[in-house]
């Protein structure tokens, strides 16, 4: 007999001492609000949604008058929105499968989903904001140089080098700590969600 | 008319509350036994027995009497406490108090056999949230189909980990 099943009689033993809650006061707690991650993962998960879809819509760089933009650009930032209707739904078909009902394993893994989900529309965005500021840079730089034909025709090897590297370089490293910032924070909320996910997972090996 | 078609609905909710919180009073044993292992003071233990209660509560529709309420119970409470509960942050000074009181009151059986359960308990402590699980479900006397069943795993996978729990424990009571 090991330690555990010493413990299985004492385990049994103790009902005795715990506490008992009367009727009226269980009853008061199932009137009271869940704090619960989840609930917290859907609100967030919401505003990452909406902010996605916002940003395009309030800030989209066609309703700078005075700025010419490509249509490349134009046409990647208004793709957002079937996107993001696309991702709404995705992550709400998702969300339904999260059941208190479900096994252990199968609510961490449908969490996960709903989650990663979003994620990947956080990371799209941000990869076609990046992109977006990239060619917006770049047509600026190049406009300011008299235009595309003008700079094709006295630019050197060091000259296109010079242009693409910078702008890419930049975009890339702001694109960097935005998605490093978001994966601190959404670490940090998911921290203990995670931990048990990969505990189950690795059960599995 | 709207009154008449009103008053069996409203009827029939406070009759399912009534009944839910009967079943759950009768039952809160798990649910205190629950808060036990996975909280460390009478704040997270009331928090988190408020927490299980609105998602029992919540799931309870669900429910069908296809199994025992205590089984189902089961189901819902682990998964409250390993997914849905968050630590509410507390002033420390208060938690301090809190957390001797809880304490005290913990000492206040003890002979070398109660001695032997506080040490498990404190070994039980230092398991992760899912080998707590395992424990858990142990103790409350649940076979590995039954174990494996609540987890989601399989139950060869549930019959290692239970092992390498009894031995991650034997090395924490015996250093």
């Amino acid at each position: 007999m090991d330690e555990l099943d010493i413990f299985k009689e004492q385990w049994k033993k103790e009902e005795q001492h715990l506490p008992h809650l009367k009727f009226e006061e269980i009853y008061k707690m199932i009137l009271k609000r869940s704090s619960s991650a989840v609930k917290w993962i859907f609100i967030i998960s919401i505003l990452e949604l909406v902010f996605g879809l916002a940003v395009t819509a309030f800030w989209h760089p066609s309703f700078e008058q005075d700025l010419e933009i490509p249509p490349v650009a134009e046409w990647i930032s208004w793709a957002v929105f079937p996107l993001g209707i696309y991702f709404i739904y995705r992550f709400f078909s998702n969300y339904r499968l999260i059941n208190t009902t479900s096994s252990v394993n199968e609510l961490l893994t449908n969490i996960m989903k709903a989650r990663r989900t979003v994620r990947l529309w956080i990371i799209i965005n941000l990869v076609i904001a990046g992109v977006g500021a990239m060619i917006m840079m770049l047509s600026a730089l190049i406009d300011q140089k008299g235009g595309w034909d003008a700079f094709t025709a006295e630019a050197s090897l060091t000259d296109y080098f010079i242009i693409f590297g910078l702008s890419a370089g930049l975009t890339l490293f702001i694109v960097t700590v935005t998605l490093a910032i978001y994966f601190l924070l959404y670490g940090l909320l998911m921290r203990r969600l995670n931990r048990n996910y990969k505990e189950l997972k690795k059960m599995e090996l | 008319m709207t009154k008449l078609l009103k008053q069996p609905t409203l009827n029939v909710k406070k009759d399912l509350e009534h009944e839910f919180v009967q079943q759950l009073e009768a039952n809160q044993n798990i649910v205190h036994k629950i808060c036990r292992i996975y909280t460390n003071d009478k704040h997270g233990h009331n928090d988190l027995f408020q927490e299980i209660t609105i998602q029992l509560w919540k799931a309870y529709p669900k429910f069908r009497g296809d199994a025992k309420f205590s089984t189902w119970m089961y189901r819902v409470a682990l998964n409250t406490a390993i997914t849905l509960y968050r630590k509410k942050k507390r002033r420390p000074d208060n938690t301090d108090i809190e957390a001797v009181a809880y304490r005290l009151q913990a000492d206040a059986y003890d002979d070398a056999q109660e001695q032997q359960l506080k040490l498990i308990y404190e070994a039980i402590k230092q398991l992760n949230d899912i080998e707590k699980a395992l424990v858990f479900l142990y103790l409350e006397d649940k076979n590995y189909a039954e174990i494996s069943d609540t987890l989601g795993i399989t139950e060869v996978n549930a019959r290692v980990k239970m092992n390498r729990v009894k031995n991650k424990l034997r090395t924490i009571l015996n250093p």
